[in-house]
């Protein structure tokens, strides 16, 4: 499944980059994220609860390691997740550029899913998933724009 | 003997009084004092290495009995064996690879067993799979089957060196000569792909161990007790005779059924003697999309050179067959196709080439067809192509290809999935498609019926094809008849029973021999204890060759009987007659008796038996026939396809089928109305769909698609009786023949219906989505 889009930020590049490494942020732009912490640098272990058609809140052993940072430009991030039903697993390359005084976002993420979440839920896999990303972007830009008016800081 | 009194009509059927009031026993009807369950851990992944595998948790948590990983069985572990090994075809390359218990160094298709969770319910051995920790390796998964044979694709079987697992050419006359004479040639590729069996009643197994009488009872779904007694007992160390596997009422079988030995045959009974306890597996819906065998996919390239006048001079097909994973079932599926593709038609010339491949999707083994649907499919769209080219309509360009019937028993030259010559018995193929062109109302709709149709706007199609169906192949199979004291009769024979009626049809054969009522005769089917020899049920074999064993056992105790009565009668067997259950003197009916008579005085308890002869009135007899027959048929259909949605409804649907001698005309149309069900199903409902990791994409019956009773019209069915000779009842079998050619009808239904876009269908399963992409690409072509 291939996930892409642009998204536009109010904040700078450098504002945006520094809050997407915060693991607390990525657990806000993850909905479903229940907790998230660095296990070492830029690896962080947490779980996740999702609802995927008849699949209701499966549980999800997440581990997310971000590589390739060339701040305040780009950086890869690989997303692992297994659980009871089903895994995920896939890379995300994410890249930022000035936008007047915001930032522009471009993303492009290749998720495989496997298990009886994509055996039984592949009808809404896709549904589910932009919902997912939807409501993770919304999350992201209101962080970001907390951060730029000194609001929440670092979570 | 005088015309058979029974055989022939449709008598009310032995088995349903027990099946309509919920007393005949399914495997899952089965509890035991004491039962466990289990529960299996299945991967997620379709290829990858298994690196490790924690079952520690599992085990500690309360109720869980016993958890099994593949480095828990020891010796158990092994490779299930090679269920029918290839036919000695020249040059024959096969790769063998089959089936583990559990998954010990890699998982080579999703849902592939990891482990086995033994548990005080069901519910607690599901709970704890999650406590299980597996680590997997993911590994490219192998799922196209072109690419699959690339120098550079990720191995299955590493040990192999190539995801090769056979190749095998046939060949009958010259194919190159016959391609050079043609006025025409017909080039065209085919697809046909998977689905599920989709049996109403999943596969499950309960095993007992007795301490005391040393004995293992096994209930199982199984089509094959017979084997997989003497299987497991081998594996297990057990004496046959400790061993008692019993199939009893079975929901549906249709080919997965008699694959053996899945994961749970071998684990259930292994946990069950170990524990000391019962042990139950009932496979549930999910499990069953993975857990038990698949079928259909196979590409197909393929020629046909025919005359101006539309006869046929030779056929060119190669093709690539997907058994799975492993592939314990031999190559009987594409012979089956390879084989079948000839169907009723002289082909003089004929090379066939099939190349069989791994792949990371659950195992292939036979499904009602059995391969048969693919050769069909392709022989019949060739000719469908073939007629329109040469402005000849597609009943008689089928007409003019056909084996005379002065011509059987007809050799086609190249060899049969039961390793014998493809030679068919007997069969009169013109009438069958006459009556049914006739039925269908083929030359009215041509004329006139479809343009109408048309101007109303509604867009019908008709569609007519023949097919060959090869039944009732050996080894053998064999029955016991027993008069009992109380003069009801006991049959009992090794095949196992999954809903074809066999309670009453082999009743009606014996009740016939022996001149009483079929309800008095007591049919025992699928228990090792009641009968221990045999094979199992598959191929359409099982009125044919079990059937022909109840006929000849009970002949025997007909002799048995009338020398007995003979001798009571003080008259001569010749002047004796045999009727409702009671043995008379021709001209003198006071001087009678019955069977229940002789059968007490067949069993004396003092004098003595005379040397040479047995007591009681029992027989036991075993038929094998040398070679399979070949039934025919041919199904017409009219559909109407809706120009915008391209929802396909089936208006009518017409079966002139031969299946040799009928033994009860509406277990025959049962057996016709089912199979063409599921090929309707195969056609327009069921596809398994895949991605390129090989995850299954549609695991459920909300997304997999399986056809209601609005989607199946009443067939109307015409049976035609060319007698075997090869058997003395001349039956042949029905137990496939409504699913072979119904891809091929529907085709060229849909495509007469779409007439006009320039559309061809080359592919099946359909789906109005599908239709309606190759509606658009057949006109983006046109207009180019």
């Amino acid at each position: 499944m291939i996930v892409e889009g642009v998204y536009v930020f109010t904040a700078p590049p450098a504002v945006v980059f520094e809050a997407l490494l915060d693991p607390g942020v990525i657990a806000k732009s993850m909905p479903g994220t229940k907790e998230l912490v660095a296990v070492g640098p830029h690896e962080y272990r947490g779980k996740m609860m999702v609802g995927v058609g008849p699949v209701t809140a499966a549980e999800f052993d997440l581990r997310i390691v971000l590589t390739e940072l060339t701040p305040p430009v780009s950086f890869l991030m690989s997303v692992d997740g297994t659980g009871r039903f089903g895994f995920t697993k896939g890379q995300a390359r994410v890249s930022l550029e000035p936008d007047g005084t915001g930032t522009r976002m471009n993303y492009n993420a290749d998720l495989q899913v496997g298990g009886k979440i994509a055996a039984v839920g592949q009808r809404l896999l896709d549904v589910v998933s932009r919902a997912m990303l939807r409501s993770g972007l919304e999350a992201l830009g209101k962080e970001v724009e907390d951060r730029l008016r000194g609001v929440g800081g670092k979570a | 003997m005088t015309a058979p009194a029974w055989v022939g009509r449709s008598v009310p059927r032995n088995e349903d009084a027990r099946l309509l009031t919920g007393r005949a026993l399914f495997v899952d009807d089965v509890q035991l004092p004491g039962m466990l369950h289990a529960a299996f851990l299945r991967s997620d992944h379709a290829h990858a290495r298994l690196v490790r595998i924690d079952a520690a948790a599992a085990r500690a948590r309360a109720g869980v009995r016993a958890v099994y990983t593949a480095e828990d069985l020891g010796d158990y572990w092994q490779r299930a064996p090679l269920l029918v090994p290839p036919p000695p075809v020249p040059g024959l390359v096969f790769n063998e690879a089959t089936q583990v218990p559990l998954a010990r160094t890699k998982v080579r298709h999703c849902g592939e067993p990891l482990a086995m969770v033994v548990a005080e319910s069901r519910y607690l051995a599901e709970d704890a799979l999650a406590d299980i920790t597996v680590e997997l390796e993911a590994l490219p998964a192998v799922t196209d089957l072109d690419a699959a044979l690339g120098a550079d694709a990720p191995l299955i079987h590493e040990e192999l060196g190539t995801n090769l697992a056979a190749h095998c050419i046939q060949r009958k006359g010259d194919w190159a000569a016959a391609r050079a004479w043609a006025d025409l040639l017909i080039a065209r590729k085919f697809r046909y792909d998977r689905g599920a069996s989709a049996a109403i009643e999943n596969r499950g197994v309960v095993a007992q161990w007795d301490r005391r009488a040393e004995e293992l009872t096994i209930w199982d779904t199984t089509q094959a007790p017979i084997p997989i007694r003497n299987g497991l007992a081998a594996m297990l160390g057990l004496r046959e005779s400790q061993v008692r596997v019993v199939a009893p009422f079975i929901g549906g079988g249709f080919g997965p059924k008699i694959m053996m030995f899945y994961p749970d045959e071998l684990l259930i009974p292994w946990a069950a003697m170990r524990l000391g306890r019962p042990v139950k597996w009932i496979e549930d819906r999910q499990e069953n999309f993975y857990a038990t065998t698949q079928e259909r996919l196979q590409l197909h390239d393929a020629e046909l050179a025919v005359t101006r006048d539309g006869k046929i001079l030779g056929v060119r097909d190669t093709f690539l067959h997907d058994t799975g994973a492993y592939d314990p079932y031999g190559l009987t599926i594409p012979i089956n196709t390879q084989c079948t593709l000839l169907g009723p038609y002289e082909v003089p010339n004929y090379e066939s080439e099939f190349t069989v491949v791994f792949t990371n999707r659950p195992i292939v083994t036979p499904v009602r067809g059995a391969g048969r649907q693919h050769g069909v499919f392709v022989m019949e769209r060739l000719l469908d192509f073939a007629a329109r080219e040469l402005g000849i309509d597609v009943v008689e360009i089928r007409r003019r290809n056909y084996i005379p019937p002065d011509k059987f028993p007809y050799d086609h030259g190249i060899l049969f999935q039961d390793s014998a010559p493809l030679t068919y018995d007997s069969g009169n193929y013109e009438p069958v498609l006459r009556e049914a062109a006739d039925r269908i109302g083929f030359t009215e709709f041509r004329r006139t019926g479809q343009a109408t149709a048309r101007a109303d706007g509604k867009r019908l199609g008709l569609g007519i094809v023949s097919y060959i169906e090869g039944t009732g192949i050996g080894p053998y199979e064999g029955a016991r008849v027993t008069v009992e004291p109380s003069g009801s009769i006991r049959v009992a024979t090794g095949v196992g029973t999954q809903g074809q009626g066999h309670f009453t049809t082999f009743a009606q054969i014996v009740a016939d021999a022996l001149g009483v009522h079929p309800e008095q005769v007591d049919v025992s089917t699928g228990d090792t204890r009641s009968f221990g020899w045999g094979t199992g049920t598959f191929a359409s074999r099982g009125i044919v060759v079990a059937g022909t064993a109840c006929h000849e056992a009970a002949l025997l105790v007909r002799a048995k009987a009338l020398k007995l009565a003979a001798e009571m009668l003080e008259a001569a067997e010749g002047d004796l007659q045999l009727a409702d259950g009671r043995i008379s003197v021709r001209g003198s009916p006071g001087d009678a008796v019955s069977l229940a008579q002789l059968a007490i005085t067949a069993n004396p308890l003092r004098g003595a038996v005379k040397p040479g002869t047995e007591p009681g009135l029992e027989a036991t007899a075993y038929f094998g026939p040398a070679r399979g027959n070949a039934a025919n048929g041919v199904h017409a259909m009219i559909v109407e396809v809706d120009p915008d949605t391209m929802m396909v409804k089936i208006l009518r649907y017409v079966v002139v089928h031969d299946a040799g001698k009928v033994i009860h005309p509406v277990i025959v149309e049962g057996q016709i109305q089912g199979g063409v069900a599921h090929g309707i199903g195969n056609c327009f409902y069921e596809q398994l769909v895949w991605d390129d990791n090989g995850q299954l994409l549609n695991a459920s019956l909300m997304d997999y698609l399986l056809p209601t009773a609005l989607d199946v019209p009443t067939v109307e069915i015409t049976h035609r009786e060319t007698p075997s000779p090869l058997n003395p009842l001349g039956v042949k079998g029905v137990g496939e023949a409504g699913a072979i050619p119904t891809g091929a009808a529907f085709a060229q239904a849909v495509e007469d219906a779409l007439a006009g876009t320039g559309i061809e269908i080359l592919e099946i399963p359909l789906s109005p989505s599908r239709l309606f992409a190759l509606v658009q690409e057949a006109e983006r072509t046109h207009r180019r």
